[in-house]
């Protein structure tokens, strides 16, 4: 039997104990902090005394904070529904359908990926007030939840991952099932996303992270609080925090928690979707 | 006929299917860079006013051919870079690339930097120190964490027990959301004489700092000088968002990077072990040149996103940093959310939008081969 530490492995598992340190601390230094007093917080103990959990529940009922974590939820969802409906088929198009300008509308539509979203969030506010086209679902959509989730439900990063993904699957399988008489439609949903499960979910989670993140927009868009979502509420509170560390950092766990409960339950995949970004073409 | 027919529904069923992405995304993700550089020539505030020309521009710039040359200055370095790395055998004369090169690497420092003073003279102080805050954040934030991300990927190599663990903690600060790492980052590097950070570097004897409440730029306070430009580097609070971004991103890069190793053939490592190289050798004559290619592809886009950052600084912004922490993406919503204005806060998007696209073409020359490992 190789023992674990010998002297090939000492300083790899030197570095990886510091990165791990470092990594995990400031959750440590969270869940920690949101269990003092006040008083303990403001002094920056390293541990609670005595364990207060009514923290939470204070943070919980107080300023609508259920609700705005109750609007992040919802806003997420949809968005990540609305971002699987549109992508799904423009990916199974673009990786198994011919048509004419395929490639020209794939490459225009990636070029996409190089604007910054500081530039688009401008004309995204005069389109959302309906100052540039007419909008379905009312004259404008401030304040409302459309408005939230619209702008960000085609992704072209997306539509790309899940069309490598498409692409693998056999044409075999397409051929068999069109003699059969199916559409391509049927197909899709029968053959196509039963067997690709795996990016389903990775993007899945890819497009929540990056919807709860969501924080500019909603501050521009929004001018009543019945939207807000939990980023907004955060950063008010950081901006007002004065003594009160624990409830902070209460609020902060509360806020992340369901992004990292997703990301216990699907970390695997998502680690192997980073680890072929960046390296295949 | 039939076979006409079938071609026909396939091509409807092809551009149904990608219509709804299409609609949403040509107008929310490229229409607006249009829309953008039509707002930026009008006079804007909140409602469409006057045209105004390039007067936005002329405002933001001070002067818009020196802001072409030191675009012009930038794609030279590219240039260089190009000959140095494409005409390797084109030269009968081996001295006549390097002097070429050379040559035309000097030329475009010299244009990057007697623009860059002529645009400092009368165009947007702010704006243009922006971009300066905006270089350093993206210069600290993309060395270290390709940097660390090298030394974690190196060690998670070496076939450890506990591999798949560490991974998945590597990768916690990269899903934390920015805003609420960001909120506690806040307290972690507070003013405050028992802040965490403070009580850690107290333990090695090193007085109290202020951290994101500092202004002062780091060289004045490491070393006690002052600075002008840009060798004064950042200050102590863009210096703290920077430790934040670092936090936040290594363990991504680390788990790309580390997947890069895994590629390596590992023939070449049992070939320098016999020939007697040392752990140190390995690691500079192998595994360094052959990761190159990915390093470079990741410092680039890195520097792209990181142009982009926003949410986690925005947060930690306090008001005794002065404007040390406002990046170029702050100042621009700083415009047209605080300020509201409109046309204005559109160029400077349009300025940033060039820009980036100066680095996507370096990257599009730099990555058009890939380097094989052969």
């Amino acid at each position: 039997m190789t023992k674990i530490f010998n002297s090939e492995t000492r300083i790899p598992y030197l570095i990886l104990l510091i990165i791990f340190t470092v990594s995990i601390y400031p959750f440590f230094y969270m869940i920690s902090t949101s269990l003092m007093t006040a008083g303990e917080a403001s002094n920056q103990y390293f541990l609670p005394k005595k364990l207060m959990f009514e923290n939470y529940y204070e943070v919980w009922t107080s300023n609508r904070f259920q609700r705005y974590t109750l609007n992040s939820l919802i806003i997420s969802s949809i968005t990540v529904f609305g971002v699987l409906i549109t992508s799904i088929p423009a990916a199974y198009s673009f990786a198994k359908i011919d048509f004419p300008f395929k490639n020209i509308i794939f490459y225009l539509l990636l070029l996409s990926l190089m604007i910054p979203e500081i530039i688009t969030l401008l004309p995204h506010l005069l389109i959302i007030r309906g100052e540039i086209i007419p909008l379905p679902f009312g004259p404008s959509w401030m304040n409302t939840l459309q408005g939230l989730t619209v702008p960000f439900m085609g992704n072209i990063f997306v539509i790309f991952l899940l069309r490598q993904y498409f692409k693998k699957i056999p044409n075999e399988l397409w051929d068999a099932a069109r003699l059969d008489g199916s559409s391509h439609l049927n197909f899709l949903l029968k053959v196509v996303i039963p067997m690709s499960k795996p990016i389903i979910v990775t993007v899945s989670l890819f497009t929540f992270i990056i919807a709860w993140n969501s924080f500019a927009w909603p501050l521009l868009i929004l001018t009543r609080d019945d939207w807000y979502p939990v980023t907004v509420s955060i950063y008010s509170f950081v901006r007002e925090v004065g003594p009160n560390f624990n409830l902070l950092m209460a609020a902060c766990l509360i806020a992340i928690s369901p992004i990292l409960l997703l990301y216990f339950f699907t970390q695997k995949l998502f680690i192997e979707s980073i680890s072929n970004f960046g390296l295949k073409e | 006929m039939k076979n006409f027919l079938n071609k026909n529904l396939n091509y409807i069923n092809g551009y149904f299917f990608i219509l709804p992405a299409f609609l949403i995304i040509s107008l929310f993700g490229i229409f607006p860079v249009f829309f953008g550089m039509y707002m930026s020539v009008h006079k804007w505030k909140v409602f469409k006013g006057r045209f105004l020309g390039l007067e936005n521009y002329e405002k933001i710039l001070g002067d818009i051919p020196a802001f072409g040359f030191f675009i012009l200055g930038l794609l030279l370095l590219i240039l260089s870079y190009w000959i140095w790395s494409e005409l390797k055998d084109k030269f009968k004369n081996k001295i006549f690339r390097p002097i070429l090169t050379l040559l035309i690497l000097i030329l475009g420092l010299y244009l990057i930097n007697i623009n860059w003073d002529k645009m400092l003279l009368s165009g947007d102080e702010d704006y243009l120190y922006s971009l300066i805050y905006t270089l350093y954040y993206s210069f600290f934030t993309i060395i270290f964490e390709v940097g660390l991300g090298l030394i974690i990927a190196f060690a998670l190599y070496q076939k450890l027990a506990g591999k798949q663990f560490f991974q998945m903690i590597l990768l916690f600060p990269y899903i934390t959301p920015a805003v609420m790492g960001a909120a506690v980052f806040f307290l972690i590097f507070g003013k405050a004489e028992n802040s965490f950070l403070n009580q850690l570097i107290g333990f090695f004897g090193i007085d109290p700092q202020l951290w994101l409440f500092d202004k002062r730029s780091i060289t004045e306070i490491l070393f006690g000088i002052k600075i002008e430009g840009l060798l004064a580097g950042p200050s102590l609070a863009l210096m703290s968002s920077i430790l934040y971004g670092i936090w936040s991103y290594t363990g991504y890069y680390a788990i790309i990077l580390l997947a890069g190793l895994s590629i390596i053939p590992s023939d070449l490592y049992e070939a320098a072990k016999t020939e007697g190289a040392s752990r140190w050798q390995t690691f500079t004559k192998i595994t360094i040149p052959l990761l190159m290619p990915i390093i470079f592809f990741l410092m680039l886009t890195g520097f792209i996103n990181t142009f982009q950052a926003f949410n986690s600084i925005f947060v930690m912004q306090t008001s005794s940093a002065g404007d040390t922490m406002d990046v170029v993406t702050i100042e621009i919503f700083d415009h047209f959310w605080g300020r509201v204005k409109y046309g204005y806060a559109a160029a400077e998007g349009v300025i940033l939008f060039i820009i980036l696209n100066v680095l996507a073409i370096s990257q599009y020359v730099i990555f058009r081969k890939r380097l094989n490992y052969d």
